[in-house]
């Protein structure tokens, strides 16, 4: 990390999860997507609470840009795989919490396919339980299971899990089969909660490796066809319009969609006027398929006009092909459909960046590729995956902090139970982060319990120096005093 | 790098022509009598000797050729050493005696891996060696029968024997190099 | 450690004339994983050391101490006894001490890992790994774990790079001048799930064949695709399921085995419509140049994929295919073995 300015200067000694008694901050760049002002300004915390958050303009503005140290509310995730219970090789709550401050995290929703599943309150209250004692100050908040079991059967316990305060149903990790989905989406939307959907047509994803495509014809895996994400789609937003007639505030949220086709359904949907949402992950907004051969580039050095260039022809593969960190479901896909997700988050279509921050310990990796747990582990990285995407000129900072705070935080609603923003007078809820440092992904740097990313050993821009949730200190870089 | 000649083409022409009448000599005549030439340069040396005793003797001496690529005991040359398809010994060497033929012999060790070639293809009577240059330095216990010239080197010189069927002129040059350049090797 | 596919070097070098002269390119690949890596000069390399090999196999002992000393373990966990039998053959004409597992025998079952028992075989002495995997990709695991060489057996659908190499090797010794480059080959059948298709598609564009791939269209999904790059990339090749068209006047045509076990259903009506349909008949073949040469991996179901007649015809090269697939497998250990770390005679470099 390169030396931090003077603009941050945290009353010293403090502990994570302490309440910050003291925070001055001078002279960054702040981003407040709640009020949609951007620029120089100074921040002043005090005992937990945001007292001043001050514009400067003239002289006190100058030199001050968007490409050092700069001010956000903290972000919110509203999809990651935290573990616990069940897989606690892989990551727990209390790593999981530790790995979002890392990564600018204030606020976690972690998914129900747990083990037991997250269908009934005793396991939500067990999780609960684990973020208390981890003493995090990261909110947490679930998704109820969909089905019993995530077996899609029968419907969990929708309504106690409401009364529990999950904050969505999602069955992720697999899909709900139409007619359950038509039942699920009508009694959520009676407890005004929504359906976060993974898309996918089973029958036409049978033993499937990797996107269908050209990568995955040369590398002989067994192809995800395009179709598999689409007709889940369609078949969800058709049983959605049926729904609506009866209960107009069921609604729809395609999760970690991958694909344009899919975009496009999810687009003319809307212009329907039927209530679904989607959102995107650094992974597929940045990576592709090729990187299953090899490549490292970025999705957006992958295009050439409208078509995918060639890893081969370019020599772009740097890396050993079948490496099983880039086992994702939906799996990586073609540079044009990275694309066409960039373009969805541009345009707003996409409400939200969402990790789906899947930790696999080392033995569900170190496998064949086939075999091999799909997943990447998300949170520490999201932050910097994208400012390359705003260093490259696909997205700005501004739609990106959005996509990250006031996106993720319209999907909640009511259900976060904050406002979002650079709010004076309410608690202390930021991210503070230099655009101009970079960090390596290894080992030492994550504080997750997994490593099963295919960034591991890159260097990506954006140092986070403090996470700030609810008033009290979640992070501090190290060389914070 | 450029060399010192130590055998001019008219001084390699009598040195031949010297060694074939010394094993036909040693050997009494020239029945069962082979000749095994070693890749690379080896092979035209001992086609010449063939066609000097045809001419003093009047009888036509069978010339085979060996690669001993495969039985290098150092297989981290692998990398470097071009690969000749050149083993071509057609015709039965049990009870025969052959006489290897090769243009340097150094340390010993090409004709040890000679030697484990031939008595793979049968059971030679008697093995001898000819070698157009002796340079000393033998690491194992080999000695040539028949010597074209004896060479006093160092070991940071390198014999370079040319042949005009492979290099367009006969000579033998010494040149002094740097102790990390390998010596050619066929 | 990583190699990156080489393409352009080989589209160049693919109109390189031919010869057999020594070849003075070191060797550089401590594994042999796929085709995709590796240069012209890299294949004429292993084509001349595999002319080689094919001397030492006419001796009457057909045997070289090339890699005494070395173990060479052979693990395959795919059923095979021709190639797994190839391998230890080659293996033991270069005097290696070879151990040969066939994994559904082994602790493999019990669910021993990949790693794992990849670890266990180099704690046992092998320096050398030739492995044949049901997994894409399975060989390049093995091959961050493992010290010694991997040499890749068959993974998947993905490669067979020693099958790749000991079809080239084979078409250059039938045809007219002794190389590929311009001549039609044809390869028919299961394109998808092949990774004899695969290493064929690599091997021969880089020598300049004119590479046409045939089959049904559902065995065909995703080659069309990589068809078009090639092209543009200087790898041409044709896609099509028209099977007069692809066998009109061609000078080589490989005929590849229907393969029951990897079709997860509803690819093919039947095999008897295959027959009818694709099967390498006597009729068929007739569309081919006269003096055109057949070929087929093995092993064979005669009566589906090729006729019984046209396997045992004059014109079939198929045992030349078992014969040369020993000397390519000599060659490819052999260079590998090169790249060992630690095979140095004390002393440094060899004298004379």
């Amino acid at each position: 990390m390169t030396a931090t300015r003077p603009p941050v200067a945290l009353a010293g000694g403090l502990e994570r999860g302490a309440v910050v008694a003291e925070l001055d901050i001078g002279g960054a760049w702040l981003v407040d997507p709640a009020s949609g002002r951007s620029g120089p300004g100074d921040v002043v915390v005090r005992d937990g609470i945001v007292t001043a958050v001050a514009w400067l303009e003239g002289e006190e503005a100058a030199g001050i840009d968007d490409r050092g140290v700069i001010v956000a509310p903290g972000f919110i995730d509203i999809h990651a795989h935290l573990r616990e219970p069940g897989d606690e090789d892989s990551e727990t709550v209390a790593s999981g919490l530790a790995a979002a401050a890392h990564g600018g995290y204030t606020t976690v929703c972690t998914m129900a396919n747990t083990d037991p599943a997250l269908d009934e309150p005793a396991v939500l209250a067990r999780i609960r339980d684990a973020a208390t004692a981890s003493g995090s100050p990261v909110a947490l908040l679930a998704h109820g299971a969909v089905s019993a079991g995530r077996a899609g059967e029968q419907l969990a316990a929708l309504g106690e899990l409401a009364d529990a305060g999950v904050v969505g149903f999602s069955d992720d990790g697999a899909p709900v089969r139409p007619a359950l989905l038509r039942n699920a989406l009508a009694y959520a939307g009676t407890l005004g909660l929504p359906i976060l959907e993974h898309a996918e047509d089973p029958t036409l994803t049978t033993g499937a490796e990797a996107n269908e495509g050209y990568v995955a014809t040369v590398l002989g895996l067994r192809g995800w066809p395009v179709a598999g994400e689409a007709a889940a789609v369609s078949a969800a937003i058709a049983v959605l319009a049926d729904v609506v007639a009866d209960v107009p505030t069921a609604r729809l949220h395609v999760t970690h969609v991958s694909t344009g086709a899919a975009i496009e359904r999810i687009r003319a949907a809307r212009a329907a006027g039927l209530p679904v949402s989607c959102d995107v992950t650094p992974h597929h907004l940045a990576m592709t398929d090729e990187w299953v051969a090899g490549a490292r580039r970025w999705a957006w050095e992958a295009v050439d006009g409208d078509g995918d260039r060639d890893p081969w022809a370019d020599r772009a593969l740097v890396a050993p092909p079948f490496d099983p960190a880039c086992r994702v479901n939906p799996p990586l896909r073609r540079p044009t459909d990275a694309a066409a997700c960039r373009a969805a988050l541009r345009d707003g279509l996409a409400i939200a960046i969402a990790t789906d921050h899947a930790p696999h310990h080392e033995v569900k990796k170190a496998v064949e590729f086939g075999l091999a747990a799909t997943g990447i582990d998300g949170l520490e990285t999201a932050l910097g995956v994208t400012l390359a995407m705003v260093d490259a000129g696909e997205l700005t900072l501004a739609r990106a902090i959005e996509a990250l705070t006031v996106g993720p935080a319209s999907f909640l609603g009511l259900r976060l139970g904050r406002r979002v923003g650079l709010l004076e007078g309410e608690p202390a809820d930021l991210v503070v982060f230099d655009r101009r440092a970079s960090w390596r992904v290894d080992g030492d740097s994550l504080a997750s319990r997994s490593r099963n990313t295919p960034l591991l050993g890159r260097e990506l821009p954006g140092v986070v120096l403090a996470t700030i949730a609810g008033g009290r200190l979640a992070y501090a870089a190290p060389d914070e005093g | 790098m450029t060399g010192r000649r130590i055998m001019t083409a008219d001084e390699i022409r009598r040195a031949v022509v010297r060694v074939s009448h010394e094993i036909v000599e040693k050997h009494a005549g020239t029945d069962g009598l082979v000749l095994v030439g070693i890749q690379r340069r080896g092979v035209p040396l001992a086609r010449r000797l063939a066609a000097a005793i045809r001419e003093h003797e009047g009888a036509a001496i069978p010339v085979g050729a060996l690669d001993i690529t495969f039985y290098r005991d150092d297989l981290s040359l692998v990398a470097q050493q071009p690969v000749v398809k050149g083993t071509d010994i057609p015709f039965p060497i049990d009870g025969r005696t052959i006489v290897l033929v090769d243009d340097v012999l150094y340390t010993g060790r090409t004709i040890r891996a000679a030697m484990d070639a031939l008595v793979d293809f049968g059971r030679p009577e008697a093995i001898r060696l000819a070698v157009l240059v002796d340079r000393g330095h033998r690491e194992l216990p080999i000695r040539a029968d028949h010597v074209g010239k004896n060479v006093p080197t160092s070991r940071e010189e390198i014999v370079r024997v040319s042949v005009e069927e492979i290099d367009g002129e006969d000579a033998v040059t010494i040149e002094r190099v740097e102790a990390s350049v390998a010596e050619p090797v066929a | 450690m990583t190699e990156a596919p080489v393409v352009a070097e080989v589209a160049a070098a693919s109109q390189a004339p031919v010869e057999a002269a020594p070849v003075e390119v070191p060797w550089r690949h401590r594994h042999l994983l796929d085709l995709d890596v590796l240069t012209w000069p890299d294949i004429e390399r292993v084509l001349v050391t595999a002319d080689a090999m094919t001397e030492v196999l006419a001796r009457p002992i057909a045997k070289v101490p090339a890699l005494r000393g070395i173990s060479v373990t052979i693990l395959f966990y795919e059923a095979s006894t021709r190639t797994r039998v190839s391998f230890e053959v080659a293996a033991k004409n270069l005097s290696a001490d070879v151990v040969n597992i066939a994994a559904a025998s082994s602790s493999v079952t019990k669910g021993e890992s990949l790693v794992d028992t990849v670890r266990t075989i180099e704690a046992l002495g092998a320096r050398m790994l030739v492995m044949r995997h049901d997994r894409s990709g399975a060989p390049y695991l093995a091959a961050e774990v493992f010290g010694g060489s991997v040499l890749n057996g068959g993974d998947g659908w993905h490669a067979h790079p020693t099958q790749g190499l000991l079809d080239l090797y084979t078409m250059r010794a039938h045809l007219p001048g002794g190389s590929v480059a311009g001549r039609k080959v044809v390869i028919l059948g299961d394109i998808l799930h092949s990774r004899v298709a695969r290493s064929n598609v690599w091997s021969l564009t880089a020598a300049g064949a004119d590479l046409w791939l045939c089959g049904p269209s559902t065995l065909l999904r995703g080659f069309e695709a990589w068809a078009a790059r090639g092209a543009a990339a200087g790898r041409r090749f044709q896609v099509t399921s028209d099977v007069d068209a692809a066998l009109r006047d061609a000078d080589v045509v490989m005929a590849l085995r229907i393969q029951r076990e990897r079709m997860t259903g509803g690819l093919l009506p039947s095999l008897r419509e295959y027959a009818a349909r694709y099967g390498l008949t006597r009729e068929r073949l007739a569309l081919a140049r006269p003096e055109a040469i057949v070929m087929h991996p093995g092993p064979m179901n005669e009566g589906v994929e090729i006729a019984p007649d046209v396997a045992t015809d004059p014109r079939s090269v198929i045992t030349d295919q078992v014969t040369n697939g020993v000397a390519i497998r000599m060659a490819l250990l052999y260079l590998l073995a090169g790249t060992l770390p630690g095979r140095h005679e004390p002393g440094g470099a060899a004298g004379r």
